[in-house]
């Protein structure tokens, strides 16, 4: 029965609700879809990252108790996912990635419907539906059939139908997924605003330029396991004595030069940019001096040089090849 | 970017309380029986049924001299199998989607990321249905006794007073015995219309195999469902079941129907909302 969990007190009452991944594993048949995920996952917004199939949806559907753990404990605001999942389903928004809506009735009459599911009383179920659908951007619309619908006006009621009951914790699979640019940037616009609201939101997205935009922590996950994860300052900073240098100059000065610089240098990275321009990462360079004497001893530009700083494919690249720290 | 114009609408935490957990199986069953009631080939079915199986008898019992409602003649009116192959109809356009549509939609995972059991999304549906089922099956014949009641000559109203209880335990009877049939059905397809063909069918079917082999044995008639509800009604208003057929396998047959489909479906749908 809800209300009779321990730990729903602290949910209740609005305390910080965090989930918190032990050892997880989850297996259909032959395939293992979570192999021992281990993550703590903090207030706030945070993204799940991953490729498609790395195993995001089946942690979603697990913390809510959709799927049973083969082994592990997930904890969900303190409620362990495999003993409480009503109560945990109690305080938790869900928005499916795939479509799931009932085609034949309106939005008002779904999202009411969905409220009413979750406990409440009608005329609050009406009234908070439409106050949703307005926050979501769906207007007189509202009253067509869903089936009428176009992919980006059923991902906002997929988002209002899991905010209808003010949940704590928000599961958003795959967002802004089949969404085009415009309604891409509304639904990150509308996730950005509902975090103001003191909520834990867990995006899960393989697109990687939505959740650096929005959230304050990532997971990355790949192959059910936990690859990297941190707060997103701290994964965009890169390593702290590594540096991008961008130099200009002809081929063969080019070849000279990054041959003095690893005499005194580490050369982490090259990518070279059409014969005429190399970025590199490097690391050991200290101040500088060096870079630029070297560069004027052997007659190349350096047109940048500055401290790393990734962006998250590229996070996301160098987790993936085994690099990087991890943020904890 | 600076906005201009009308202000944004900004996100708003709700402020109330949510105080009706208790009554999400009301909500479904609710949901289910108003749109049953929109839904134009369910009110055909309603209305030819009243036309075609109790306003015949209505007229019947309101012209015809008697001095008691009886029960021979409500057997033949309830009995003759014409009432239970309507109901059988009814039953299956009713029951036809409602697990079907949300697995053709996918829609289970809204209702079980939500604190709703499987009992209560089954029992909402059912209860739904059933509301609809005996708009048809439940009080139509009651109304149709009561009637006779009414109009009876003499004045025996506590003889006439069970033969209405009696009816009432038919209507239920009908009303109860084809919605767990026809709600297995749904669950093993996303197609509404194999649903609702299916369960007829599935009846039908029976219906056939009781024909042969009745034809060796005539103990076999009760594996018709349409047979055995004859029977079963014969039972309770006249208190006699033809002598070929047994009681017990009579009621194990009827309930059988009733608490096999049941239990199937809440096992199928623990493995489609409930991972694995």
């Amino acid at each position: 029965m809800v209300g009779d969990a321990p730990g729903e007190g602290t949910i209740a009452r609005g305390g910080s609700v965090h989930i918190s991944a032990r050892d997880v594993t989850v297996t259909f048949g032959p395939v293992t879809a979570l192999d021992g995920f281990t993550a703590d996952i903090p207030r706030g917004i945070v993204g799940l990252l991953g490729p498609n199939g790395a195993g995001k949806s089946t942690f979603i559907k697990s913390s809510l108790g959709l799927l049973t753990l083969n082994r592990g404990t997930i904890s969900v605001g303190g409620l362990d996912s495999r003993t409480q999942s009503l109560q945990i389903r109690d305080f938790v928004g869900y928005m499916p990635e795939h479509d799931c809506l009932i085609p034949s009735v309106n939005a008002v009459e779904l999202v009411c419907y969905l409220g009413m599911i979750s406990g409440m009383v009608s005329r609050d179920a009406m009234q908070r539906s439409h106050e949703m659908l307005d926050f979501v951007g769906i207007g007189e619309e509202r009253y067509r059939p869903i089936k009428s619908y176009s992919t980006g006006m059923k991902q906002k009621v997929k988002l209002a139908q899991a905010m209808v009951h003010d949940p704590k914790l928000l599961f958003l699979d795959e967002p802004t997924s089949g969404m085009d640019p415009q309604g891409r940037e509304e639904m990150l616009d509308l996730v950005t605003k509902m975090a103001s609201s003191e909520k834990t939101i867990l995006v899960s997205s393989h697109i990687l330029q939505d959740v650096e935009r929005i959230c304050d922590y990532a997971v990355i996950i790949d192959s059910g396991k936990l690859v990297r994860s941190g707060e997103m300052k701290s994964l965009l900073a890169g390593e702290a004595d590594v540096q991008s240098l961008t130099i200009r100059g002809s081929t063969a000065a080019l070849s000279q030069y990054v041959r003095a610089l690893e005499q005194v240098c580490q050369v982490i990275e090259k990518r070279d940019e059409a014969g005429q321009q190399l970025t590199m990462s490097v690391r050991g360079c200290g101040d500088g001096r060096k870079v630029f004497k070297l560069a004027a001893e052997n007659g190349v530009q350096v047109r940048s040089f500055r401290p790393e700083r990734l962006d998250l494919e590229e996070v996301f690249l160098h987790a993936f090849r085994g690099g990087g720290k991890d943020g904890h | 970017m600076e906005r201009t114009g009308i202000s944004p609408i900004e996100y708003r935490p709700w402020k109330g309380e949510r105080t009706a957990q208790r009554q999400r199986l009301y909500v479904i069953a609710r949901n289910v029986f108003r749109h049953k009631l929109k839904s134009p080939g369910v009110l055909v079915l309603l209305i030819l049924g009243f036309l075609f199986v109790h306003t015949i008898s209505l007229v019947f019992f309101i012209l015809v001299p008697h001095d008691r409602v009886d029960p021979s003649a409500m057997n033949d009116y309830l009995g003759s199998g014409f009432f239970a192959t309507f109901a059988m109809l009814f039953a299956a356009v009713v029951t036809s989607d409602l697990i079907s549509e949300d697995l053709a939609n996918s829609s289970f995972v809204l209702y079980f990321s939500r604190a709703l059991k499987i009992r209560d999304y089954l029992g909402g549906k059912a209860v739904g249905a059933l509301l609809v089922m005996s708009l048809m099956c439940a009080f139509p014949p009651v109304l149709v006794a009561l009637v006779s009641m009414v109009t009876q000559g003499g004045g025996d109203y506590v003889y006439s007073f069970g033969v209405l209880g009696k009816t009432a335990l038919v209507g239920l009877i009908v009303t109860v015995f084809f919605v767990p049939f026809g709600m297995m059905i749904s669950s093993f397809t996303k197609r509404r219309s194999y649903a609702a063909v299916g369960t007829f069918m599935s009846f039908f079917v029976l219906a056939l195999v009781a024909g042969v082999f009745s034809q060796f044995e005539q103990a076999w008639n009760v594996v018709s469902p349409i047979n055995a509800l004859s029977y079963l009604f014969g039972w309770i208003f006249e208190g006699v079941v033809p002598s070929y057929v047994d009681s017990a396998a009579l009621v194990s047959i009827v309930a059988s129907l009733i608490v096999v489909p049941a239990a199937l479906v809440y096992f199928r749908l623990s493995m489609e909302a409930i991972g694995k």
